[in-house]
């Protein structure tokens, strides 16, 4: 008579699995799928090129705003003409 | 002929700008691009500005933004460039001269000035945040120790 052997699945791996379901969907470039919204990044437009600085004062990587390269670079380019004019800081307050 | 091109500059100027100082740097931008067979589209004065940093130990400043065509193949931006840094260096501190995508909309958004923020009194500020105490106006001053 053979044993029936169950498997133990730790609750790391649980974990891992439940994630994976959840994160299926893929990474869009928010400017891909809208073409008009290319047109708000621009250097003078400092309030919208706020929502990818942090706190500091630092460029947002593409890996957490989620940006192509390619639109990130033109983000990246047009934030730091607009710190030139003084509408965004190099660095933000010190804590 | 030579394609017209569409650039834009934008000035920051001191926050103590004069009327005749605008006027001067108006008129004196319109004859370098005029020089160079150019002309000028707009020249708009966007408000006083809270800066990101100081500049020229300066906290505020002027912000002027001018669009003008002039042909390819000119010497018109360094002209400027040195008129803007020579000529006017008391009056602007900073410039950015750039040229315009003939595909994009001339349409722009910029942020809102220091004149066109709404004013809030003390006393409104008080009532809406539920302050009481030194601001709050009336007898419901608790906080207050009498000796």
């Amino acid at each position: 008579m053979t044993k029936k052997i169950k498997l133990k699945i730790s609750a790391r791996l649980v974990k891992k699995r439940s994630r994976r379901g959840t994160n299926n969907r893929p990474k869009m470039c928010r400017f891909c799928s809208d073409k008009e919204q290319i047109y708000g990044i621009d250097y003078k437009n400092s309030t919208f090129l706020k929502g990818f600085l942090t706190e500091r004062g630092k460029i947002l990587p593409s890996r957490i705003s989620g940006v192509c390269a390619r639109h990130q670079r033109t983000i990246s380019q047009e934030i730091r003409k607009s710190r030139v004019m003084a509408l965004l800081p190099y660095s933000g307050p010190a804590f | 002929m030579a394609a017209l091109r569409q650039y834009e500059a934008l000035l920051l100027t001191v926050p103590e700008i004069t009327g005749d100082e605008i006027k001067h740097l108006e008129t004196s931008l319109d004859k370098t691009i005029k020089t160079h067979t150019g002309s000028t589209i707009s020249f708009e004065r966007w408000g006083k500005y809270k800066l990101a940093y100081d500049i020229n130990k300066n906290d505020y400043g002027v912000f002027f933004l001018t669009r003008f065509e002039a042909p390819e193949g000119n010497n018109i931006i360094n002209d400027i460039k040195t008129l803007l840094k020579v000529k006017l260096h008391t009056v602007v501190m900073r410039d950015m001269i750039s040229l315009l995508n003939p595909k994009h909309p001339l349409t722009y958004q910029r942020p809102r000035s220091l004149e066109e923020a709404p004013t809030r009194e003390t006393e409104n500020f008080s009532r809406d945040n539920k302050m009481s105490g030194f601001f709050a106006s009336g007898d419901d001053k608790d906080g207050m120790d009498e000796e």
